[in-house]
């Protein structure tokens, strides 16, 4: 075994971890303030690179393609809580994910009437096709990926420990009520978490569709990733998502690297299933009592 | 069914004794070092304000809080370390503070859940209907009709938890922890939300239950409503006991006074 | 006679099975001893797949619809009794007929450890643990290909040995039939006994606390975990069925979609009455042959898109509407016609 190899594999599982943790985040922002499990997360990123190429392929240049595409998911996402999730916001839980469901499946069907079945793929955003480091090769694109999912991640930070808005936000999560005693209207914050999510959905997707194309199709995989994620390490906190989606994405990269193939992917699975049940609720306890 | 554990009861002394017992939530100590027992055949009323520990107290007593340190014992049984559906099975229940009717049965069908314990159809049983699970099924049905009727319920026997009255939503709860035939019977409030009749109605239901040889452990904040009841009071003031005694005892009872009845 | 014989005949009286058979259950199998004389076999083909997913459909009805779990990872069982049937009939020549309940056991039998693990949590987290475990599942088999046949499946597997009378395509239609009218009875006796008063006392999905159930007695996680084992039975027996009636089977007809499209059946046909997995199945299957068939011929467009876009609208327009799913509509026109009277 190289050290090279290792590189290599410790370089994709960071790249992918990456992608995992952005998902994971989506989901997190819409459950922590609504309760709501948007299993739609995943065709915001979807939409987000599917537009991308789109406007790229009219000839708005790259920067404002992505500016563009996030604009449209986000508006996608509002359309989302404002036309499902809000009528019936004092349904069940089990509703409400259905709805969201209900949400995926017909943005699922809009896009392959309208893109058709192919893939299609993105340039890296800096052009170069790869770089060499140490003997090991890394696709263009990741640090780019790696790039986006830090500055994720300290601007959910910023934004929710130091704007009012944020703060706002986060009282809703944790006290729904109470935040409504003080006036903070908590329909406005259910529509702005969507809205988040659905942003943060866009810019994971236009930063990926590089490395990984995208289809109609590919929304479904990408949200249960992004709930593998959040589940291992716990939904209930924003660094439970993020160690879990490193955790998925080193555990997929290293067994496809370092262990003999065939059965590289049933054993990091396996391992990761039986993590999974021996602690259910996430990785990482969740914060003062039972979340 | 009722638990094999029951064989080892002692069938005397307090039918409830806590040894020394604390909850704490991290820094927050709900309940502190309380100590009391509680004598068969009576009828005991925790009251303090409201945030005094009470319904901890009492949700540590079903099983469904453990405490941080000290003992429960119930009929010679060290129960704080149980699940709750075992003590359950050891022969008490509760009637929560808002009831928890199951929202999604007629009130029938909630009373009848009370007797789970009594019966054991299990799946085979009931999904093909063999003949005991008919003959249980129909014991039950009867012994709830009994019960919803003997409080005046027999009108609301197939309406749903959404359409009854505060009032009335309590009594099915009462009947539905009756069925279970406790020997301890654990209320939270039972008196919150009713008007004058109710009360009275709703206290000489439990000295009739207490006739027939049931123990009630009862909390409740409604103090005057609470001494004619009681045999006994425990005071409970920021998770610690303040006093034990008669209501004729408490209520002259200087600290009490001082700190609780007095406004 | 001696009195022990009789204590014997009296305690195998008391297990004699008495189930309440609905009426319209009686119409229904009396529907399906005619059609295969009138359809055609693409019907009966059709009217299969409706069958075995309302049989997996029913599992759900008592998980999701009476114990309130959702489950979104049906599939992980539909697959774990197909490819064990499967197995075992390629590997140890047994016949299908012997395979059939060995496999439901071994759905069983995995659901058990699983479930005692995931319904731990509390909540719709539930959903989307089974759906992570789904997919999990999913790769687990593609990869283990030795065994499984990887990513192009199994194949060759043996039918059931049936009179001849009829067509195979025939027999399995009656089989899956038959099995579904069972799973009717069964699941509507169920819930209407001791059982079901159980299972829908741990339903938190309204509103409530598995305190309640608890201070009564009820075990609340050994029903949570008999529901789930008994829903992956369900799954596994339609599983197994499907194996033998098609002969071949792919791990893609276990994926996530088809566990989630079975979820929405039950959803849309309404989650509480056993009827509600027959029609939402009906549903959702002659939809997506309408749509599949028809639609690209009319308007055009790439096959697959529409009834994407249907399930999606009928989803959310059904869920905002009539939330308790197609079954309450007449209870709901009732209500609706009482309003108006008064």
């Amino acid at each position: 075994m190289e050290a090279s190899t290792v590189l290599q594999s410790l370089i994709s599982g960071l790249t992918l971890g990456c992608i995992y943790a952005a998902l994971g985040l989506g989901l997190f922002v819409v459950y922590g303030v609504t309760r709501v499990l948007n299993l739609a997360q995943g065709e915001f990123v979807m939409l987000g690179g599917m537009l991308t190429v789109s406007f790229c392929s009219m000839g708005v240049p790259l920067l404002g393609a992505i500016i563009l595409a996030v604009i449209v998911t986000i508006i996608s996402g509002a359309a989302l809580y404002v036309l499902v999730i809000k009528p019936a916001r004092n349904a069940s839980g089990s509703t409400l994910a259905f709805l969201t469901v209900g949400f995926a499946y017909a943005i699922e069907g809009i896009t392959l009437l309208v893109w058709g079945w192919e893939y299609h793929s993105l340039t890296n955003f800096l052009g170069s096709s790869s770089i060499h480091l140490w003997g090991a090769t890394i696709f263009g694109q990741a640090p780019w990926v790696v790039g986006m999912t830090v500055l994720m991640v300290v601007g959910l930070y910023l934004f929710f420990g130091r704007t009012m808005v944020g703060k706002a936000l986060r009282a809703c999560a944790d006290e729904p009520l109470g935040a409504r005693s003080v006036g903070i209207s908590v329909e406005k914050m259910a529509l702005l978490s969507f809205v988040l999510a659905a942003g943060l959905g866009a810019v994971a997707g236009a930063t990926i569709t590089p490395l990984t194309m995208t289809a109609y199709n590919v929304g479904v995989p990408l949200t249960i990733k992004g709930l593998l994620a959040a589940f291992l390490g716990g939904i209930h906190r924003a660094e439970g998502v993020i160690v879990g989606g490193l955790l998925v994405g080193f555990a997929e990269a290293l067994s496809a690297g370092l262990m003999p193939t065939g059965y590289h992917d049933a054993i990091a699975l396996g391992l990761l299933l039986v993590v999974f049940l021996a602690r259910p609720q996430g990785l990482l306890p969740a914060r003062g009592e039972a979340g | 069914m009722r638990s094999v554990l029951a064989v080892a009861r002692a069938g005397h002394g307090p039918l409830i004794e806590y040894r020394a017992v604390s909850v704490s939530y991290g820094e927050l100590l709900a309940v502190n070092n309380v100590s009391f027992s509680v004598e068969r055949g009576e009828i005991l009323c925790v009251i303090g304000p409201n945030g005094a520990g009470k319904t901890t107290l009492l949700r540590m007593t079903s099983g469904l809080l453990r405490p941080t340190s000290g003992e429960i014992w119930f009929d010679g049984l060290r129960v704080d370390r149980m699940q709750a559906h075992r003590i359950a099975a050891l022969g008490t229940t509760q009637v929560f503070q808002d009831i928890q009717l199951f929202e999604n049965m007629s009130v029938l069908d909630n009373v009848m859940a009370g007797a789970h314990g009594w019966t054991d159809t299990g799946f085979v049983g009931a999904s093909l209907r063999v003949a005991s699970a008919i003959d249980e099924e129909r014991w039950m049905r009867r012994a709830a009709i009994q019960q919803l009727s003997a409080l005046g319920l027999a009108g609301v026997l197939h309406e749903y938890p959404e359409e009854l009255s505060w009032g009335e939503q309590k009594l099915v709860g009462l009947a539905r922890a009756l069925l279970c035939r406790p020997i301890l019977l654990l209320l939270d409030e039972p008196y919150g939300g009713l008007d004058t009749e109710e009360i009275d109605r709703l206290s000489r239901t439990l000295r009739a239950l207490k006739n027939e040889g049931m123990t009630i452990l009862m909390v409740e904040h409604l103090t005057d409503i609470v001494m004619d009841v009681a045999d006994r009071v425990v005071v409970l003031h920021y998770g610690e006991k303040l006093a034990e005694g008669t209501p004729d005892a408490i209520r002259e009872d200087e600290r009490v006074i001082a700190t609780y009845l007095g406004d | 006679m001696s009195p022990i014989v009789n204590r014997a005949k009296e305690r195998a009286a008391r297990l004699v099975p008495m189930p309440r058979v609905p009426r319209a259950a009686l119409i229904l199998l009396a529907v399906v001893a005619v059609l295969p004389l009138i359809g055609s076999a693409y019907l009966m083909s059709i009217l299969i797949k409706v069958g075995l997913h309302a049989v997996i459909g029913m599992g759900l009805i008592l998980l999701t619809g009476l114990a309130g779990q959702v489950s979104l990872g049906q599939g992980v069982f539909y697959g774990t009794g197909a490819y064990v049937s499967a197995l075992l009939c390629l590997r140890f020549g047994i016949s299908p007929w012997l395979a059939m309940p060995l496999a439901a056991a071994a759905s069983g039998l995995l659901a058990a450890p699983i479930g005692r693990a995931i319904l731990r949590l509390r909540g719709i987290i539930v959903a989307g643990v089974t759906l992570t475990v789904n997919l999990i599942f999913f790769y687990l088999v593609v990869s283990v290909s030795d065994l499984t046949g990887g990513a192009t499946g199994l194949s060759q597997i043996p039918r059931f040995e049936y009179p001849k009378v009829v067509s195979y395509t025939t027999f399995i239609f009656y089989a899956v039939w038959l099995l579904a009218v069972l799973c009717l009875i069964l699941t509507t006796n169920l819930a209407s006994s001791r059982v079901g008063r159980a299972l829908k006392s741990v339903n938190v999905l309204g509103h409530g606390t598995e305190d309640t159930p608890q201070v009564l007695g009820i075990d609340v996680m050994h029903f949570k975990v008999a529901a789930y084992v008994g829903a992956a039975v369900f799954a596994g027996v339609a599983g197994s069925v499907y194996a033998h009636h098609i002969s071949v089977i792919e791990p893609h007809t276990f994926s996530v979609q088809t566990s989630v499209l079975v979820a929405i059946m039950v959803v849309l046909g309404g989650v509480t009455n056993p009827w509600g997995a027959i029609v939402g199945s009906a549903l959702i299957v002659g939809l997506t042959e309408l749509l599949r068939e028809v639609a690209p011929i009319v308007l055009g467009g790439p096959t697959g898109s529409y009834e994407l876009v249907a399930y999606g609208v009928v989803l959310v327009l059904t869920l905002l509407f009539l939330p308790s799913g197609l079954c309450s509509l007449p209870a709901r026109i009732e209500q609706w016609r009482r309003g108006r009277r008064l």
